[in-house]
């Protein structure tokens, strides 16, 4: 799935704290079978949210989010979030949405301008966050030029595979 | 400028053949790249949504790619058996060579034992805890599997070059293991992300009294505190350690005296006191004594972390003629064959078995929830390497983490308690 870094993300926010880890997101080892899953992503902290997540939905969380394992955080797309937005992401679960082009970004100070429920507009070729009804915005970090890339192509493996046609084709 | 340790890595690693500095981005070249039970996913599913019908249409050198199926062995379950299935498949379709697939254990500490890491080299592997081969001077991290996919067809991957952070220990080593008590120590001032993004050099009068167990339990915490490498310097003991298992030869990365690094923390560990990690993250750390007293039902010692030799010896010194409390769990989990046949050798497994314990498979269930579940309102004291809620099973358990002399204490007590009140000869 191929994600537009151009283009401005606007959804209600789901809020959570501190170092949520990837056990929380992905439980898979309670839940392996993928259906079962999404019915209890991030039930460790909101047991509600596996329930109430919309289609559009936001994600913003504090420090360290996505720390512990190396699981990916795929499910969370799958409930339907379309960006998450956090004071700062572990570093494996960055390279995982970054290698599956899943939309996630790094806004210090995030938390203190939105809370729970309201709207939030991403706009990433600004570089701005901002709250539409408070009117208060904080800035985010850009990716360096080849990440970009990789969020163009619509991830790694799709970046490996046009790497790998183009060296093997031979006419 | 001089090169910290992650810099002269990098700068060596790097495909465009130019020093690196902090910050930069580069494109590296991998020395080895392990792969454990989710290696079927690279190797195979993602492929096959690429576009490539039969699986990964190739490796780029079947001599650095190390298949170790851990975690699930022996299968758990009809699905991790047809998983492993398509692991054997496509190992034998690449023409990978090193696979080890009938025997339990974690694939971190076999890395180890089969000699497959050498210092200086870039190591990357599909699991968080790669990172712990730092403790042999090695640049290894986890990455994820997209990456994966990307590194076993071109043996290269990008890498944004880390900050440095430098931990310098120093004080005595006494004659127990400390690493567990030092990692949580300093993830409980510093917090637990307190090496983000970041490569942490340890240094200091404590490392060359530190074994190589040791250094692995602290290099592999290393992704609990954030950081992307965690490295030791290479000395006579790593020397000798990669003698008995390894005759390639290497070239050690030693960081520049004047080397830039982020930030500097310094701890005596004649002043640290036995802590551990409260429930449910790895940050949330008390001194013992605060929580003594808090009954426990499980205590286990085991995982890539803490199911080394030096880890189990302990239990079973302090074990002798002592008694598990009745009710109490306590499960031992060596780290691999290799470190299971040395503690047999030892004598250390009849010793825990007669108190009391009970010794289980190599690998890693015992750090999740696969072996020994927890119930509702269950407690458990643990020597691995996570206490996230619901890490062994049931959301309402309380896991605290710590070293396995506190938690052996812990299941002799049938209570968390300081060490020194339950083993008066320490």
């Amino acid at each position: 799935m191929s994600f537009d870094l151009n283009r401005v993300i606007r959804g209600r926010v789901w809020k959570f704290g501190d170092s949520i880890e990837t056990d929380a997101i992905n439980p898979y080892y309670r839940y392996p079978d993928a259906e079962e899953l999404k019915k209890h992503t991030m039930e460790a902290y909101r047991p509600e949210f596996p329930g109430e997540v919309k289609p559009g939905d936001i994600l913003v969380a504090g420090r360290n989010f996505g720390c512990g394992s190396s699981r990916p955080g795929l499910v969370l797309r799958e409930v339907g979030i379309v960006a998450i937005i956090a004071e700062s992401v572990s570093r494996l679960f960055l390279r995982n949405n970054i290698a599956r082009a899943m939309p996630i970004f790094m806004a210090p100070g995030i938390t203190g301008i939105v809370r729970d429920g309201e709207t939030l507009e991403i706009d990433y070729p600004q570089g701005i966050v901002c709250n539409p009804a408070t009117g208060t915005s904080v800035a985010l970090r850009k990716f360096p030029p080849l990440i970009e890339q990789v969020f163009q192509c619509g991830g790694l493996p799709e970046f490996a595979r046009q790497r790998y046609l183009a060296e093997t084709r031979r006419f | 400028m001089g090169q910290t340790m992650a810099e002269k890595l990098l700068s060596r690693h790097n495909l465009a053949n130019a020093p690196a500095k902090a910050g930069d981005v580069v494109e590296a070249r991998i020395d080895g790249a392990m792969c454990h039970y989710h290696a079927s996913e690279p190797m195979h599913q993602l492929a096959v949504q690429m576009g490539f019908k039969d699986g990964l249409p190739r490796v780029w050198d079947p001599d650095r790619i190390f298949v170790l199926v851990d975690h699930h062995q022996p299968a758990l379950s009809q699905a991790l058996a047809d998983e492993n299935a398509v692991i054997r498949k496509a190992v034998a379709r690449l023409g990978i060579k090193c696979f080890h697939d009938a025997e339990p254990g974690i694939a971190h500490q076999m890395m180890l034992d089969y000699g497959l890491v050498r210092p200086g080299e870039l190591v990357v592997g599909n699991d968080s805890h790669t990172i712990g081969y730092g403790a042999l001077n090695a640049g290894s991290t986890g990455i994820t599997r997209a990456d994966m996919f990307y590194v076993l067809l071109f043996g290269e991957l990008w890498f944004q070059v880390p900050k440095s952070i430098k931990v310098i220990l120093s004080g005595r080593q006494p004659d127990y293991p400390i690493a567990k008590d030092i990692i949580l120590y300093l993830a409980g001032q510093y917090g637990d992300d307190f090496a983000q993004n970041m490569s942490i050099e340890y240094s200091g009068s404590l490392v060359p009294q530190l074994g190589i167990d040791s250094r692995m339990c602290l290099s592999t915490h290393g992704v609990e505190v954030g950081a992307k490498f965690a490295m030791f310097p290479g000395d006579e003991k790593t020397r000798a350690f990669l003698e008995r298992c390894s005759e390639k030869p290497y070239e050690p990365l030693i960081p520049d005296p004047d080397a830039e690094y982020e930030k500097e923390i310094a701890l005596n560990v004649d002043d640290m006191p036995f802590v551990v990690a409260k429930p449910h993250q790895f940050g949330n750390v008390a001194p013992v004594d605060e929580v003594a007293g808090t009954r426990i039902n499980q205590a286990q010692i085991g995982s890539c972390a803490n199911g080394r030799f030096e880890d189990i010896e302990i239990a079973a010194r302090m074990l002798r003629g002592r008694k598990v409390a009745k009710g109490v769990r306590f499960i031992i989990s060596p780290a691999s064959q290799q470190v299971y046949l040395q503690c047999l050798k030892a004598g250390l497994i009849e010793t825990l078995i007669e108190a009391g314990a009970q010794v289980v498979t190599p690998g890693c269930g015992v750090c999740q929830p696969r072996v020994g579940f927890l119930s509702d309102g269950e407690v458990c004291i643990t020597a691995t390497t996570r206490n996230f809620k619901g890490r062994k099973g049931s959301l309402n358990a309380e896991i605290y983490l710590g070293g396995p002399l506190t938690v052996a204490a812990a299941a002799v007590a049938g209570a968390i308690v300081n060490p020194r009140e339950v083993f008066h000869e320490l």
